[in-house]
């Protein structure tokens, strides 16, 4: 046993701790230095809890500024249990200020694995700085929003609401939300392991508001519609009443307005059948047969069908045979009307729109053929969604031209076998009476943020031309004379050159004929020689009087005078 | 480091002269110490504060540790240390008769699954933390008696069949890591004290072989390796304690957070004044303060070692070697458990930690640590 040999050992055991070192240094160097920066990152994440920051939801306001949607100042209230000091105290005191349950706030403080209790949402100030006097440590506020429409019933069913968190729900709160919800920001406040609040700093994300969204509706026009089918409604006691405005020239949307309605300041959120009822939009997810309004459509295929030289097309003078029937794949149509004592006698294209004389489009359709015929159902954007920014739009029903037979084409021509939504039947209107021209329907004209900065534009999209500008022409003259001379004269307004067309559909039920329920319409536009307005009126199942001329046609030029005089509209002048 | 032959203990005894030591290791120790109270007081004020009401119920703790300490290592510092020759059995004979106590119902007292304390009224000590020490001493008596022994497979069983005994009654309570830590101090000794590299291998493999088998008989240690492979796949489960302490030592970086800045203490980092200190320290002080920590662990170390390689005979030798590689071994295991680098076990660090036991009785080896200095050729 030598000296030596433990001298040696002693220098290996001096130089492996040595070794040990130096490891442990590297390993350290690894840990705090190189990965300081990801653990570092990831630890942050639970050294804080956050209080949410709202992002004020965007306003929605209409072509002039007008505000249909805004918000509330209104406040959160959240609690967290472990930084609580005295929970029956808070609990109580929480409730009393609140009007909540004392006993349920204080088993939800107590209750276990929660780290954050949400007390209310939705308190007024004075209530939050109420709370905020007693000074009770583990409760926090937040901004929140509370959704205000100032003008409840008007345009319900197009703006639709939130939910009580502020998410778009329904019409345009939920098509426009990635615009309008904006991103919610967070107070970031450092705690302890189990969320009690230690000393330090509170790191504030702001919230990014959301964009305001500017309508093409007007407001103005918005609330004549608003009154037509609350007046509608009133009179007539019908399933509904609605009404459309378009800018002939755009295709935007001026006015959407149906009653029944509702207050988007107090949904009926309990009652989910009343509501969804309620919140649906019919004018552009319902679809129904159209019946005479429809005529319009027929009457520009053949116009312009002449003006381009089809032999088979009628001329403006050709005259109408006076039979009150006409029978194809031996099926027999009828006139609405008997043509006893010479009416609907030799009538002219012009006659036959002012009698709307059901089988003269009969004629036409059956004249121009299924392949014509069908292409202007093409054009006109029949059988498929308009595009307008908007949910839940149908797309209509039209049998295929491959399966079409010809009694079928015989009704579509004035309006039967065939269903539309409002909204393609005032859009097919608009670009047979405007030069020509389809346009993609739109509620939403721009996008901007608070500073007023555009942030986005959605101009008016031509979709393709429909008819030429002269045949346009002719027909709003012919149209211009069913509301001088024919069935549409209730919508007449003197000095004023209104066009516009009735309708009359007898509803169908489970295939059959429904008796006594119909549903009346007109579509009418002003002024006929460069149309501005253009206006379609339906009552569904109105009750005593069912005939679009004496039903729909009166609210069309109740709204049509109410835009002169709103707008300042002046007379024509010979 | 000369090759001077080490004197026989016959001829030194003749010359007991009291003289100055390596001042250096009172030094040392007395500073790592007082630090450990102040880092205990950073790492527990806050759980202190929230568990017990006193932000200082830790650190008061710690100070009564640090005072008797530092009287034991005074006392220790005085007192011949050749006479602990005749505490050869004794040592061993307290040392397994504590550790047998922590088995006997109403002493032994049971926390997170483990029955490692006897509690004796309002004391509780730690009887693993003395038999480390105890053990050192009954294996350096034995090897100094006769060094020639320790060449012999059966020369050096009494030490094996000592050590032995003692990690099978660590192992038992359990204490994985203490055991490790005791283990390793036996073949540290074997191998101080002379014995056979191929006996040696001999009794490791079979050790090594124990090592899986130990493993499985528990299973949490099954599912601490699998959290120690990889942390993140349970955060919540086993690799928290892991994840808490890397994201502690991350949060350090280079310079740390500054004293009292730590924020896994508040609650995040478990045992954070005890077995995780140093990852507080190392959140706190950053990569530099656990360099200049361990720098100072390293001088320690080096001056034990110096002592022993100046020690006048066999036991001073042994005794010295010994004290400095439980100290080495102790807080390289820690460090190496904070940093995620072996499977988490619970282990102090050394006169840092809170724990009065570990704190008194390595500072009392300190003090024979100096004692032992005081001795030594200059």
């Amino acid at each position: 046993m030598s000296a030596t040999l433990l001298r040696k050992r002693l220098f290996a055991v001096l130089m492996a701790i040595a070794f040990l070192f130096l490891a442990i240094f590297a390993r350290f160097f690894i840990v705090q230095v190189i990965d300081g920066a990801t653990l570092r990152s990831r630890a942050v994440e639970q050294w804080t809890r956050e209080i949410p920051i709202i992002a004020e939801r965007g306003e929605i306001v209409d072509c002039n500024g007008t505000v249909l949607a805004e918000n509330d100042a209104s406040y959160s209230v959240f609690a967290r249990p472990n930084a609580i000091e005295d929970k029956l105290y808070t609990a109580q005191t929480l409730a009393s200020v609140l009007s909540l349950d004392a006993e349920q706030l204080y088993a939800r403080l107590t209750g276990k694995r929660v780290s954050e209790v949400t007390v209310a949402r939705h308190i007024t100030k004075d209530k939050t700085t109420l709370i905020e006097s007693f000074d009770l440590p583990g409760v926090y506020y937040s901004r929140d929003n509370t959704r205000v429409y100032p003008y409840g019933e008007i345009l319900s069913r197009v703006l639709g609401f939130t939910s009580t968190d502020g998410l778009g729900l329904t019409g345009l709160e939920k098509y426009y939300d990635k615009y309008l919800a904006g991103k919610d920001g967070e107070i970031a406040y450092p705690t302890d392991l189990v969320g009690a609040e230690i000393d330090g700093v509170a790191v504030y994300y702001p919230a990014t508001d959301g964009l305001n969204v500017r309508l093409t509706i007007d407001y103005g026009i918005q609330a004549l519609a608003e009154s037509a089918v609350r007046k509608l409604y009133e009179e007539y006691s019908p399933v509904n009443a609605q009404v459309l405005v378009l800018d002939p020239d755009t295709f935007g949307i001026l006015a959407m307005a149906e009653y029944p309605s509702y207050d988007l300041n107090d949904v009926p959120r309990e009652d989910s059948e009343k509501l969804n009822a309620l919140s649906r939009n019919n004018l552009v997810s319902d679809i129904y047969e159209p019946g005479s309004t429809f005529k319009i459509v027929t009457a520009a295929a053949n116009i312009e069908e002449y003006l381009r030289g089809n032999p088979a097309a009628y001329s403006l003078q050709y005259r109408f045979s006076s039979s009150r029937t006409r029978t194809v794949d031996s099926t027999t149509i009828k006139c609405w009307s008997t043509h006893a004592n010479g009416k609907h006698s030799n009538q002219t294209l012009a006659e036959a729109l002012n009698n709307s004389c059901n089988p003269c489009f009969t004629d036409i359709a059956m004249a121009l053929g299924t392949e014509t015929f069908y292409d202007y159902l093409e054009l006109f954007n029949f059988g498929k969604p308009t595009g307008i920014d908007f949910s839940g739009e149908a797309q209509g029903m039209l049998v295929t031209e491959s399966a079409v037979r010809g009694c079928d084409l015989a009704r579509i021509g004035f309006g039967q076998t065939v269903a539309v939504t409002a909204l393609q039947l005032a859009c097919a209107g608009a670009a047979a009476v405007n030069g020509g021209y389809y346009y993609q329907p739109r509620l939403v004209q721009e996008i901007y943020s608070s500073d007023g900065t555009i942030r986005e534009e959605l101009p008016a999209v031509l979709k393709n031309r429909t008819i030429s500008e002269e045949a346009s022409k002719i027909l709003a003259s012919l149209l211009e004379g069913v509301v001088a001379n024919g069935s549409g004269s209730k919508a007449y307004i003197e000095g004023y050159r209104v066009g516009g067309k009735t309708g009359t559909a007898q509803k169908f039920e489970n295939g059959a004929i429904a008796q006594g329920k119909y549903v009346s319409s007109f579509l009418g536009f002003f002024p006929a020689n460069d149309p501005q307005y253009l206006a379609l009126v339906i009552v569904d199942e109105p009750q005593g009087a069912y005939y679009g001329s004496v039903v729909s046609a009166p609210a069309a030029g109740d709204i049509f005078r109410g835009i002169i005089e709103l707008k300042g509209i002046a007379p024509y002048e010979t | 480091m000369r090759s001077v032959p080490l004197p026989e203990a016959t001829i030194e005894r003749t010359r007991d002269i009291r003289r100055r030591g390596e001042i250096g290791i009172l030094a040392v120790t007395v500073a790592l110490a007082a630090f450990g109270v102040l880092m205990v007081y950073s790492a527990s004020y806050y759980s202190a504060q929230e568990q017990t009401g006193d932000a200082f119920f830790f650190m008061k703790k710690q100070l009564i540790g640090f005072v008797l300490g530092s009287v034991a290592m005074v006392a220790a510092a005085k007192f011949p240390y050749r006479k602990l020759i005749k505490l050869k059995w004794p040592a061993l004979i307290v040392s397994v008769v504590l550790l047998a106590a922590v088995f006997i119902p109403g002493i032994g007292v049971e926390n997170y699954g483990a029955t490692r304390w006897i509690g004796i009224g309002p004391i509780t000590i730690q009887p693993s933390e003395i038999s480390k020490y105890g053990f050192v001493v009954f294996a350096s008596a034995y090897c100094s008696e006769k060094p020639e022994r320790m060449r012999t497979f059966v020369g050096m069983l009494p030490v094996l069949a000592a050590g032995g005994g003692i990690c099978l009654l660590i192992i038992a309570e359990p204490n994985m890591s203490v055991t490790m830590c005791t283990g390793m101090i036996m073949l540290a000794m074997l191998f101080l004290g002379g014995a056979k590299i191929k006996h040696m291998i001999v009794l490791l493999l079979p050790l090594a072989a124990l090592v899986p088998v130990l493993i499985i008989m528990e299973p949490y240690r099954l599912q601490r390796l699998y959290a120690f492979l990889d942390p993140w796949s349970s955060p919540q489960g086993e690799g928290y304690q892991l994840i808490q302490s890397l994201y502690a030592l991350g949060n350090g970086g280079w310079f740390g957070t500054g004293l009292f800045q730590s924020i896994q203490k508040y609650r995040y980092l478990p045992f954070a004044e005890s077995d995780f200190i140093l990852a507080v320290i190392g959140e706190e002080f950053g990569f530099i303060g656990v360099v200049v920590l361990f720098s100072a662990f390293g001088l320690l170390i080096y001056f034990g070692i110096r002592t022993a390689a100046k020690s006048r005979d066999v036991f001073g030798f042994m005794l010295a070697s010994g004290i400095t590689a439980a100290i080495a071994i102790q807080a390289s295991i820690n460090a190496l458990v904070v940093s995620g680098s072996i499977p988490p076990t619970g282990l102090p660090l050394p006169l840092i930690s809170a724990g009065n036991t570990s704190l008194l009785f390595t500072m009392a080896a300190l003090g024979v640590l100096y004692n032992i200095s005081c001795r030594a050729r200059r």
